[in-house]
């Protein structure tokens, strides 16, 4: 076996690590393990410069494993396993101990700060001389793209796709195309026409040679991996079997349901509506009550379903912007109309928001503000004598003062949450969600339009909410990353990835029902368990499920993590004695 | 016929911390000792032979060609034999599960000498001991002092004492596999590398099993032997009994399960697995079917002596090594200060 060189690199970050540890002592204290050629400081270790030392070093003075003891891994590994490389390493002969996130950031106490470093650092020491080169694998890419959701992010994916020639399938699950922008009227804060956007797009998507569009149709079961997925779709008592390479998730947000909010007598009081049923009224071109008639007084109420423990914690993030649309469009249909908005806060972040947020407000628009955790709006009949046919009860949280509002219709603005069927999706495309209600994102801040699943997009509202540009913006994103995937032919996929050793494995198949990526099979011929390394992501699962230790999970074997946990125990052993 | 006799090897056989069932084992062979015996003097086997410890310290060094030592290490006589056996001898193996992984006698790290002498000396329901007598190291009579062995606070196996060259698996092993080892030996066939074990396969005891095996691993409750109605046929594992099969090395032949009995582990784990007993424990949560913690929670109480089942045969050789006892260790470093 060749002889083990390692280089140690404690990175200052600035003062973001150098503050609470104390970095040359740790480099000075670690360059005594064993195998540790050199152990170095420095101040910005991702910069140009630092990866140049680690370079000269490992040239100079042949080190063959590199540890860098800095920020999260999240944030670097890529940076340094690149490094590596550019030296001539096999980039997993690489370690990185988290000195930052978990040690100098959370903790103010610089001696027991900087022991933890050492116990982390001696972790990552230990473990670099069990690691293995591990080699990249490719696999090519079917050019077509699943879309699945016809709403405005779906259907801006199909048409970026297919006008630069591939194939794409859209599948929805209504008939009617173009999701809750079809059926809205203006759109905040500029107050275009949604019907004049989405008309348009709809029009092309539907004579568009190279889309396939499959309405009222649900995705079953997808089988596969990126660049290999296929699936069977059942329409209209046909079965087509089609192959694609990436799949794009726009499977949007529906509206709230309001019925079981006590408070606001939705579906008892004839005149409460929600908002999507006022987007309705404004299509007709009329804003009347049930009785036909105009309303003189119109209140419209925030956060419904939203920002509160007993329905969502969430903003909805769209129903402010909406509600004060919903202002402007009664101005000017119904002059001298009273409009009264009872409002928990106001959200007018975005472009153009805030200045809406202003003008409504010379409009001749009541502000009135209430609690929307503990202190809810009543919404009641009014007494036969009123002048008007409901009146809702508030404390007014700026006044102080418990006020009546008349009202003839009551507007809801209903929030956002996910689809029936979300669940189901979900799994059948191999996602997670977060909670209930979104689809969860490969990271919420480096990647929000990847998934965990290779080839699995989330565009839209699906994974949060958002207005009609944002979600434009994401379905635009995930194009581009497909494209890029195609135009390559192939893409390299995970190699840190679970393998069977034939020879060990007694075929008990217990792998098999604990792999979440059903990556596993049987085969049947030779008794054994079979991974399959294109599906695989390397989540561990199988590996330590295994009974026989016949499955090594690449880079996370039972050799590298003891002797991780034996480095962090010499060391930590010390800082109990604190 | 000189020659012959010239290359006839040296073997010892010796125990540790152990039950006397690997000297049987030994014995087990039957008729075919007489061919271990014409192959080999055996020079040292306190449990068959009269020689005395002052033979052995007698031997020149690397005189013995082979010992199988059988046993754990207990006390300071454990120890004292290791060291001088291996001084003495050209091959030291360890012999049979105590020697190799600390074997059933190793179950006592789950206590200390102290909780041991009380249990033993104190508390059994059949002792009588107002004064507390418990075995002393020195203790001076009429005749002069006299001394025992130093019993120690935990058991450990042969190579946690001295370096060790191969391990014969098993409780005890399989008269077979030590036949097949011995004529290998004899015949100076080449060795494998040295640490390996040897007289074992490297598969696992499943791989041999007869039982059928299915994906249907999935467990509300573990069952004890003679709770389940076995059928004979079906995996154990899935029937909710605990076998240890799947960590284990094969090379008994199946011998439990062919009783209808499940795998305690005395042949050890695979090369694969550093630590049977953590192995174990993993699978077993895998195939808990049951997802909120407290539901889990009611599952794993069913299982009888958790430690005392996943570690029968390992808990020397394991990761925990033994019951962590902090009185003790403030008592070890009020004693290193002082
Ligand atoms: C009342 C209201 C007013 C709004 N006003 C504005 C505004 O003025 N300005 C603005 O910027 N934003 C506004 N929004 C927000 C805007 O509607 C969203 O940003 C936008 O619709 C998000 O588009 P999407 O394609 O992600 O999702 P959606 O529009 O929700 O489309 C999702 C589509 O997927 C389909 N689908 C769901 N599940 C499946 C499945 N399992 N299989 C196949 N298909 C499925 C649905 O049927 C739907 O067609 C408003 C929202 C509401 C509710
Ligand atoms: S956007 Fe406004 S109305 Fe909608 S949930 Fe958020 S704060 Fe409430
Ligand atoms: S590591 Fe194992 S359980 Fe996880 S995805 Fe790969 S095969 Fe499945
Ligand atoms: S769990 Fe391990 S031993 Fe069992 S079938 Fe899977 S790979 Fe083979
Ligand atoms: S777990 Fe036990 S009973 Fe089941 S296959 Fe393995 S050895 Fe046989
Ligand atoms: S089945 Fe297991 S416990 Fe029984 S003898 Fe074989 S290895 Fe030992």
């Amino acid at each position: 076996m060749e002889e083990i060189r390692i280089g140690v690199y404690i990175c200052w970050c600035g003062t973001n690590i150098a503050k609470m540890v104390d970095v040359e002592d740790v480099a000075r204290e670690l360059s005594e393990m064993p195998d540790v050629v050199i152990a170095k400081d420095y101040k910005y270790m991702c910069s140009d410069p630092g990866q140049d030392l680690i370079i000269k070093d490992i040239k100079k003075h042949n080190l063959n494993r590199i540890v860098v003891s800095a920020c999260s891994p999240r944030i670097h590994e890529l940076t340094f396993r690149r490094t590596l490389e550019n030296a001539g390493l096999n980039p997993y002969m690489f370690q990185m101990a988290n000195i930052r996130e978990q040690v100098s950031w959370v903790h103010d106490d610089r001696i027991k700060a900087t022991k933890k470093a050492k116990a982390l650092v001696a972790a990552a020491i230990n473990r670099i001389k069990w690691h293995e080169s591990l080699d990249k694998r490719t696999v090519s890419i079917n050019p077509s793209t699943l879309v699945i959701g016809g709403g405005i992010a779906g259907i801006t994916a199909a048409l970026e796709l297919a006008d630069t020639g591939s194939q794409v399938f859209l599948v929805e699950k209504e008939r009617k195309l173009g999701g809750n922008m079809a059926k809205i009227d203006l759109t905040f804060p500029y107050l275009n026409s949604a019907q004049q956007i989405i008309n348009e797009k709809i029009d092309r998507i539907e004579h568009h040679p190279n889309i396939r569009i499959f309405r009222n149709t649900v995705i079953d079961e997808i089988f596969g991996y990126i660049g290999n997925f296929n699936s069977t779709i059942g329409q209209n008592g046909t079965e087509a079997e089609l192959k694609f390479g990436n799949i794009i998730v726009a499977t949007g947000l529906k509206s709230f349901d309001p019925s079981g909010i006590k408070n606001y007598g939705y579906g008892k009081l004839p005149d409460v509506i929600t908002s999507l049923e006022f987007e309705q009224m404004l299509l007709n071109g009329k804003i009347l009550t049930k009785e036909g008639k105009e309303p003189a007084n119109v209140a419209i109420i925030h956060c419904v379903g939203s920002r509160n423990s007993d329905e969502h914690e969430y903003c909805s993030r769209t129903c402010c912007m909406s509600a004060l649309k919903y202002a402007n469009q009664l101005r000017s249909a119904i002059p001298e109309v009273n409009i009264y908005q009872a409002y928990a806060d106001m959200r007018a972040f975005g472009k153009g928001c805030e200045e809406l947020y202003c003008s409504t407000s010379r409009k001749d628009v009541m502000f009135l503000m209430f609690d929307q955790q503990k202190d809810l709006p009543v919404i009641m009949e009014a007494k036969a004598d009123d002048s008007c046919k409901m009146v809702i009860e508030m404390n007014e949280k700026l006044s102080g003062e418990r006020i009546e509002i008349p009202a003839d219709l009551v507007i809801l603005m209903v929030g956002l949450e996910a689809q029936d069927d979300a669940k189901e999706l979900a799994r059948s495309v191999g996602i997670s969600m977060c909670g209930n209600s979104f689809f969860m994102e490969k990271h919420p801040k480096l990647d929000p339009v990847a998934t965990t699943t290779s080839g699995v997009y989330v565009v839209g509202n699906c994974q949060a909410p958002k207005e009609i540009p944002d979600a434009i913006s994401q379905a635009k994103a995930a194009t581009a990353r497909i494209m890029a995937t195609i135009k390559q032919g192939e893409v390299e996929v995970e190699v840190i990835t679970a393998e069977v050793n034939e020879d060990i494995c007694c075929g008990c198949k217990t792998c098999i029902q604990v792999c979440p990526y059903t990556a596993i099979t049987f085969d049947e011929n030779n008794s054994v368990s079979v991974v399959n390394e294109a599906i695989c992501k390397g989540c561990g699962t199988c590996g330590s499920a295994c009974p026989t230790g016949a499955i090594r999970s690449r880079h996370f074997t039972d050799n590298q993590i003891l002797s991780q946990i034996k480095g962090l125990m010499s060391k930590s052993l010390e800082l109990n004695e604190l | 016929m000189a020659n012959k006799e010239k290359n006839k090897i040296k073997l010892a056989i010796y125990w540790g911390a152990a039950c006397g069932g690997c000297c049987v084992s030994v014995l087990d062979v039957h008729e075919k000792l007489f061919d271990i015996v014409a192959a080999a003097d055996l020079v040292f086997w306190p449990i068959a032979l009269d020689f005395k410890y002052k033979d052995v310290e007698d031997m020149p060094d690397k005189d013995i060609d082979v010992t199988l030592f059988n046993g754990a290490v207990r006390n300071s006589e454990n120890e004292h034999m290791a060291h001088l056996l291996r001084k003495k001898s050209k091959l030291l193996v360890a012999y049979g599960s105590c020697a190799h992984m600390g074997g059933i006698p190793g179950l006592a790290n789950f206590s200390n000498r102290q909780e041991i002498f009380e249990r033993v000396y104190e508390t059994t329901e059949s002792t009588v001991n107002p004064e507390k007598i418990t075995p002393q190291t020195k203790s001076k009579v009429a005749e002069g002092e006299l001394s025992l062995p130093e019993f120690y606070n935990d058991v450990r196996t042969l190579n946690q004492v001295v370096e060790v060259d191969y391990y014969i698996p098993g409780c005890p092993p399989q008269s077979e596999r030590l036949l097949e080892v011995f004529a290998a030996i004899v015949s100076g066939a080449e060795l494998p590398p040295k640490g390996s074990v040897i007289g074992a396969l490297d598969k696992s005891q499943c791989d041999e099993c007869p039982r059928e095996k299915t994906e249907n691993k999935l467990l509300k409750k573990f069952k004890r032997p003679f709770e389940i109605e076995d059928d004979g046929k079906t995996c154990l594992l899935e029937q909710g009994v605990i076998c240890l099969g799947p960590a284990t090395r094969g090379g008994c032949g199946v011998r439990c399960i062919e009783g209808n009995a499940p795998c305690r582990g005395c042949y050890g784990p695979p090369t694969s697995i550093p630590d049977p007993g953590a192995k174990m424990m993993s699978a077993i949560a895998t195939i808990i079917d049951e997802n909120e913690p407290d539901a889990i929670k009611k599952v794993i109480e069913t299982i009888e002596d958790p430690a005392g089942t996943i570690y029968r045969f390992s808990v020397p050789q394991s990761i925990i090594r033994r019951k962590i006892m902090p009185q003790e260790k403030k008592k070890e470093e009020a004693v290193l200060q002082s």
